[in-house]
């Protein structure tokens, strides 16, 4: 790692311990901001669920424990 | 969220809920950064059926509908806000109920579980993203590590901890 990427991790680190330090009302502020925003995103034509098809797909095994937990015996 | 709050209290004032405790991403938020989370999980006393172990969700869930609150799945949108109520689930979760802190969102009233016991809940769930949030916990130090271990002790989660150290924590033994 160089050093001009440490100093950027370092200081992402600094602004999340200074986020971390705010009050509750005022992080639950930018919640709702965060929230609004993954709505906005979601509801865009750009987010879409590509097919599948030809591709190799990763999947969390907590995904797929889950899936087969619930899966209807035939 | 202010209205969310409002309204949880009020359910809590008029018998249909017991003592609550907001847990997940929200809860988290207390000790940690803000990260983007969609739901608020809320974990509450249910009143059980009479000579039933089932818990009944009906009671709360007329209770909202009738005051206008839309449910969505197991949703209900209270306030602008997706709330899941669940109960404890096991002595851990009661434990955590038991134990939240209070604290206020613009001067509403409010509990929020211990940053120890959304950490050790976290590691009994053992997600990824539970992982994560566990380690946001560390780097911040917003645990008590002695409170830590009793409860990880109480609830048979010390494996599991060992586990996690020997995977993501320097040995500084």
């Amino acid at each position: 790692m160089n050093a001009r990427m440490r100093t950027i991790l370092n200081s992402k680190r600094t602004e999340r311990l200074r986020l971390a330090g705010l009050s509750f009302s005022e992080k639950v502020a930018l919640l709702e901001k965060l929230r609004d925003r993954s709505r906005a995103i979601v509801s865009t034509a750009l987010y879409q669920k590509r097919s599948s098809r030809g591709r190799k797909v990763l999947v969390l095994r907590e995904r797929r424990e889950a899936a087969n937990k619930f899966r209807v015996k035939s | 969220m202010k209205e969310t709050l409002e309204v949880i209290n009020q359910m809590q004032a008029d018998g249909i809920i017991g003592r609550y405790a907001i847990g997940g991403a929200v809860g988290a938020t207390f000790y940690l950064e803000p990260v983007a989370t969609m739901d608020i999980d809320v974990f509450v006393s249910f009143r059980e059926l009479p000579d039933s172990r089932l818990i009944s969700l009906s009671p709360l869930f007329d209770y909202l509908k009738a005051r206008g609150y839309e449910a969505r799945g197991e949703y209900i949108v209270i306030g602008g806000w997706p709330v899941q109520f669940l109960p404890p689930g096991d002595a851990l979760g009661e434990e955590a109920l038991a134990e939240a802190v209070e604290t206020n969102v613009e001067s509403v009233p409010t509990r929020v579980m211990t940053a120890e016991h959304l950490v050790a809940i976290a590691l009994q769930l053992g997600r990824a993203k539970d992982q994560a949030r566990i380690l946001q916990f560390i780097e911040v130090g917003a645990l008590d590590v002695d409170k830590l271990d009793t409860i990880l002790s109480r609830y048979g989660l010390l494996e599991k901890w060992a586990r996690f150290g020997y995977k993501y924590l320097e040995d500084n033994s």
